[in-house]
């Protein structure tokens, strides 16, 4: 047992550090963009799964993401603040928006709750593009958004505009990310989501207010979206309102099942091979990218329902013999 | 504001309430038959309106041959992809999610597939009924007209289908209670592949239906879902009477607030109305929980 425990530690010792050397062996800008928006997707994909994991699917995430951003980029551009105190900042507004928003729908169960957010989603997009448009740029968004930096004088000068060093920003943040799901996963927190998710009426029968604790979920969920949104703001530099509708939130979805639903690991597999295969494999094909991604989503979806995460557990079992008779 | 505009406002509003209904109702009998969200709903209309625009655009074939092959090619599809797809899902832990994501997914196979097939453009079906009719200051076209009228009369021919024959009385059933229609010998698997083809079927009219009228291209199917969805939140989930009422309440405040304010402030009113209506009854207007 604890054998096979540190040999898992030496795992994510050794993929962290390959992670941290990848500078290393190329220095391609084209990589280093599409690894800072696998990163930025995996703490998306990661906070969609949280909903997830209290049983809910929430179509309207992308909007949280869009919340997110405009906080951090309205507080960077027109209050000049700086993007360290801007992107919590950010995470705690999508959250607490999320609040109001968790006790009115969460009151809804399956798909009741999945139309209500997404009618969420669809209402905070229209507001973005056609109102306040001083404000918030309308239709064309925000441009020109600044890369974060930081700058103590005499001490450390780290601009974040070169495609590297915010690789560095975003793999930390990602591994904070994870880290941290990993441990709600865990706690008892993580037990108390698991048991509402399995069955509420079972939970709220010993003693769980499961009311509290989806809305819980749900905020530590749009937390997360709000930290992806600020960083994709400020490492893309322009953001719309069509880029937080309905749609942006249907790819992390088929990351997050790809992956596997409910299991921390999931959502970042799943977001690193989708990706992956898109970007540097179907993009070659043109108009047959997105056909293919279809055709992978299903496939994987009506034979493979855990996610990718259960290949070796499915490999495994093929490659076990069938047990001898009496042997049980 | 005279008079003829409103009864202007409230004809386009009934077309429109119509075409909405006949998506969400195909919409609203999956969701009913099987819990599943079908996603891929709008793609339907969307390949409804290519079968128009070939077999009567290009083959000229008679339009309502040509509506009747539609609603056979398509609902056939839907009856396809339940029984390769989601019927195999349900079985499953967390069936309506993935079945869900399934759908997103072949939503995606059925656009790109649009897309390489027919081409990304615009496509113009020629009108089918020719002329204008104007009814004391009220113009309508003869098309839209027609549109309505089919609407009616596809509507009124489902609702006989499902109250009074033997198979819509399973159908119903089977939305009421799995095992007790089971139990009575209904084939619960056959009912609910054939209540799937029928909602793309009505999807797939509802595309033929319109066709003549706007133009059609591969990402129809994406602003269709939507108002379906809105609909059918307004009516209930499931429910066949409230997706009518649904998709008329929807097309006459489209229809009507576009007299009164620019499209926006229409978009942004109804979707306050909508989620007003759901705080005060979650389950929509005519739906039972």
């Amino acid at each position: 047992m604890i054998k096979k425990r540190i040999a898992v530690y030496i795992g994510y010792i050794a993929l962290l550090t390959l992670l941290f050397f990848i500078p290393l062996i190329t220095s391609e800008p084209y990589v280093f963009h599409i690894l800072c928006l696998i990163g930025i997707n995996i703490i998306f994909a990661c906070s969609l799964n949280t909903i997830l994991n209290i049983g809910e699917l929430n179509l309207g995430h992308a909007a949280f993401m869009g919340i997110g951003a405009y906080a951090s980029v309205l507080l960077v551009m027109r209050l000049s603040f700086c993007f360290w105190s801007a992107l919590p900042i950010a995470m705690i507004a999508s959250a607490i928006i999320s609040l109001p928003i968790g006790f009115l729908t969460l009151r809804f169960r399956g798909a009741y709750f999945l139309l209500f957010t997404f009618l969420f989603a669809e209402l905070v997009r229209m507001l973005l593009s056609n109102f306040w448009i001083g404000l918030f740029g309308g239709i064309p968004g925000l441009t020109n958004i600044p890369r974060p930096s930081i700058n103590i004088t005499g001490l450390l000068n780290i601009n974040f505009s070169s495609n590297i060093h915010f690789y560095y920003l975003i793999l930390i943040l990602v591994v904070f990310t994870v880290l941290i799901m990993h441990r709600i996963d865990l706690s008892r927190l993580g037990m108390v989501f698991k048991a509402i998710s399995q069955s509420e009426s079972l939970a709220e029968s010993i003693g769980i207010s499961s009311m509290k604790f989806k809305i819980l979920g749900c905020a530590i969920g749009c937390f997360f979206a709000g930290m992806a949104g600020s960083l994709y703001a400020h490492f893309v530099g322009i953001i719309t309102p069509t880029d937080f509708s309905i749609h942006a939130v249907l790819a992390p979805i088929a990351y997050v099942v790809v992956g596997g639903m409910g299991n921390v690991f999931g959502p970042v597999i799943g977001t690193c091979f989708l990706m992956i295969v898109s970007h540097f494999f179907l993009r070659q094909f043109g108009l047959y990218e997105l056909l293919m991604y279809g055709v992978i989503i299903v496939i994987i979806i009506r034979f493979m329902p855990e996610g990718l995460i259960s290949l070796p557990r499915i490999v495994s079992f093929l490659l076990s013999k069938p047990p001898k008779r009496g042997e049980d | 504001m005279e008079l003829s505009l409103l009864l202007q406002g409230g004809l386009n509003g009934v077309m429109l309430g119509l075409n909405y209904a006949l998506i969400a109702l195909g919409l609203s009998l999956i969701f009913g038959i099987m819990g599943i969200v079908n996603f891929a709903h709008g793609e339907m209309y969307m390949l409804g309106g290519y079968v128009t625009y070939y077999l009567f655009g290009l083959f000229g074939l008679n339009y309502f041959a040509t509506l009747i092959a539609a609603v056979i090619m398509v609902g056939f599809l839907g009856v396809l992809l339940e029984k390769i797809i989601f019927r195999p899902l349900t079985t499953r832990p967390k069936e309506a999610l993935t079945s869900l994501i399934a759908a997103v997914g072949l939503a995606w196979v059925f656009q790109m597939l649009a897309v390489i097939c027919f081409g990304d453009l615009d496509k113009d079906v020629p009108s089918v009924f020719k002329g204008i009719i104007n009814m004391g200051g009220v113009v309508i076209t003869a098309e839209r007209l027609a549109a309505i009228i089919i609407g009616i009369g596809l509507v009124v021919v489902l609702n006989i289908f499902l109250l009074r024959t033997k198979v819509g009385k399973a159908i119903r059933a089977v939305a009421q209670d799995k095992e007790a229609a089971a139990l009575q010998g209904v084939h619960v698997s056959r009912i609910s592949a054939l209540s799937f083809g029928i909602g793309c079927g009505l999807a797939a009219a509802a595309g033929a239906l319109m066709a003549p009228i706007f133009v059609i291209n591969p990402f129809l199917g994406g602003e269709v879902i939507l108002k379906a969805f809105l609909v059918v939140i307004l009516g209930g989930m499931g429910s066949i009477p409230g997706a009518m009422l649904g998709g008329l309440v929807l097309g006459f405040i489209e229809s009507f607030g576009c007299l009164f304010f620019n499209v926006p402030t229409v978009s942004v009113l109804t979707f306050t109305l909508i989620i007003i209506i759901l705080i005060v009854r979650p389950q929509g207007l005519l739906g039972h929980d």
